[in-house]
């Protein structure tokens, strides 16, 4: 919080409803958000600075570092929002239910990829950031966290879909593998020139056929 | 990136063989117990070369002769068939090409295909104002798929005994054939060349185009009425329907090639939709196929040559296809070519007008086994143009529907309807 602000709310004689408060903060942060996509797409990742950010999602620059510490944790937050927003599409699309896996899987990278795409620039920064050792996209809590709900979901699939192989070694192990065919997905999908990116999608889907046929295999 | 993928994401075989891969191995181990030893090194090859290969596979198999007939019912099965893509594949696919959902664009969009196209397949959908109409949607990626199986066949062709039959001008104008047929707006445009130029025959329907609906990958058009071959012939249809039914699609094919000058190149019987008054509806304009004007010409002094065809004015015409490309027969290519002409073409077409209303009985087995081992003489003496691929490939298409239909056919009345006739001045070919 800033002087300002925090002036402005000592003011206030009652305090604002905590529903609205809340409403509030999340529309800031929404704002803070959205300025930093923007500029990591117009000027890149390493170039935008947190100043950039306050004037574009006209707060004072305290106001972003009160929400995000460093632009990694933008990109973190960011992250969070498309894994979350992957998973709840799979959940709502009652046509996926009764779907093998390979679709489910499909329509989870696929609505993923949806959610990324007009950030392609920002997210070929964030892939090199990551393998920077101190960086927190790659083995930070947060991260860690972040990769620990998606692979649950992904799991939460496989399980459904073959649940003669939970427990077992493939069972455990099918997942960890996704995660890095995930990343192989991604960088051929920034890299991918087809019109519409449309490589991406047969690649996607004769991969993951390939994959979940060679999963029930692993059962037997 | 691009090459490290190439081969999972960029090969038209890696599709067919995924899907061996996925489960088809035992229908696959049968089918290679039944072969020959012979038949197995050139299948071998083949299946290693599935796709545009099994494409060109198959029609060099319906000229050589190699590859048992059940073999090459089989061939011509998996022939272009890309995988089948399931409903969220189908949305992203349709997605990325006309820029919103299917169900944005349709008043109701089945999920489901009802068929299998060449590179993708078909959905029912109803548009916004009520118009039932065949979504036809293409596997993503089809034109890299496709350019690169043909890298990969020529390295291949080079080294086996393929190279020895196949001719490098057949295997491009196969390449250029079947790459165009990714463009679904080329298709459209045949789509809308036929409807325009069948209107002469009112046996025939050709769906029209929803353009705004469309896109190279997606394709529109209206839904047609009519049953498939296997489901018209198990109402047990009568002789007598048969036979309209034979005699329109013969109709039909002189129509084209003799009238029209390009025919519909892929008469598989999946491609025909047969109502009960002997109607045909015509679906996949994807492979088309025009020939030359001169080419034609020469076709039709040939074909109900009334002379002696072992005559040198005969021999002369029938050089003179092949001088017309710019190409010279060899003395023995051209004996060769005399003897089915005089032979098979001849009891099948016969010249002489008293004989034209004797039908020609196409439930007769033997005549598809002649006329494969006439096709098989022709291209071992190297008597093959790159035309001739599609034409045979039709016509096998054409003789095999008939003889399913056990139609029985005045072949040379029909014929004759279209010797004398001039093509339309207009030349505007489908492209």
């Amino acid at each position: 919080m800033t002087a300002k602000s925090a002036s402005r709310s000592r003011r206030t004689a009652r305090p604002a409803p905590a529903g609205r408060r809340a409403r509030n903060k999340e529309a800031i942060k929404g704002r803070i958000v959205t300025a930093a996509l923007a500029l990591f797409q117009e000027k890149g990742f390493d170039a935008t600075t947190a100043k950039a950010i306050a004037r574009r999602a006209r707060v004072a620059e305290g106001t972003v570092f009160n929400y995000f510490e460093t632009k990694e944790d933008i990109a973190l937050y960011f992250f969070g929002l498309e894994v979350d927003h992957a998973i709840a599409e799979v959940r709502a699309n009652a046509a996926l239910r009764r779907a093998p896996l390979e679709e489910k899987l499909f329509a989870l990278v696929e609505s993923q990829l949806e959610f990324l795409a007009p950030h392609q620039r920002f997210i070929g920064a964030a892939f090199i950031h990551a393998l920077r050792p101190t960086s927190k996209l790659g083995f930070s809590v947060q991260a860690i966290d972040l990769r620990t709900r998606y692979l649950a979901f992904v799991q939460e699939l496989i399980d459904e879909a073959l649940p003669q192989n939970t427990g077992g070694i493939f069972g455990w192990l099918a997942p960890q593998v996704f995660w890095i065919y995930y990343f192989g997905i991604l960088l051929y999908w920034l890299n991918d020139e087809s019109e519409s990116k449309q490589n991406t999608l047969a690649l996607l889907d004769r991969s993951l056929k390939m994959g979940v046929a060679l999963l029930e295999k692993g059962k037997a | 990136m691009a090459a490290m993928t190439a081969g999972v994401t960029g090969s038209y075989v890696g599709y067919i063989a995924q899907r061996a891969f996925l489960g088809k191995e035992s229908r696959d181990r049968k089918l290679r117990a039944t072969h020959t030893k012979a038949a197995r090194r050139v299948t071998n090859e083949l299946s290693v070369l599935r796709g545009p290969a099994m494409k060109l596979g198959q029609a060099l198999s319906l000229q050589t002769g190699v590859i048992p007939d059940e073999i090459i019912q089989e061939l011509s099965t998996l022939q272009m068939q890309a995988p089948g893509m399931h409903p969220s594949l189908v949305r992203a696919q349709f997605k990325t090409s006309m820029g919103a959902a299917p169900e944005e664009v349709f008043r109701s969009f089945e999920p489901e295909p009802f068929a299998a196209a060449s590179l993708g397949q078909v959905h029912r959908a109803t548009t916004t104002t009520g118009d039932a109409v065949a979504v036809k949607i293409q596997y993503p990626g089809m034109r890299r798929a496709i350019e690169s199986d043909f890298q990969f066949f020529r390295t291949v062709a080079s080294t086996t005994q393929l190279s020895r039959y196949i001719p490098e001008s057949m295997v491009a104008e196969l390449e250029q054939q079947i790459l165009a047929e990714t463009d679904y707006r080329r298709e459209a445009d045949n789509i809308d060349f036929f409807r325009e130029q069948l209107r002469p025959l009112p046996f025939v329907t050709v769906p029209d185009v929803y353009r705004q609906f469309s896109s190279d990958r997606v394709l529109t058009m209206s839904h047609l009425n009519g049953e498939h071959l296997d489901r018209f012939l198990a109402r047990r249809p009568s002789q007598r329907l048969r036979d309209t039914l034979g005699a329109h699609l013969m109709e039909l094919f002189y129509f084209q090639l003799l009238g029209i000058e390009a025919f519909h190149a892929d008469p598989h019987w999946g491609n025909y939709l047969f109502g009960p008054n002997g109607t045909v509806g015509l679906v996949d304009f994807g492979c088309v196929k025009s020939l030359p004007h001169e080419f034609v010409e020469n076709l039709k002094t040939i074909f109900l040559y009334p002379g002696d065809r072992n005559s040198a004015e005969f021999r002369e015409l029938l050089a003179k296809r092949y001088s017309l490309r710019g190409e010279t027969i060899k003395p023995a290519s051209l004996t060769a070519l005399v003897r089915f002409t005089d032979g098979f073409i001849r009891r099948m077409y016969p010249p002489e007008p008293e004989k034209e209303h004797i039908p020609f009985d196409f439930s007769e087995a033997t005549f598809l086994r002649e006329f494969i081992d006439e096709s098989t003489k022709m291209l071992r003496a190297k008597a093959a143009l790159p035309e001739y691929i599609f034409w045979a490939r039709a016509e096998s298409g054409l003789f095999q529907t008939l003889h399913r239909l056990k139609a029985r056919v005045r072949t040379s009345l029909i014929v004759r309807k279209y010797l004398g006739r001039r093509p339309g001045a207009a030349r505007v070919g489908p492209r």
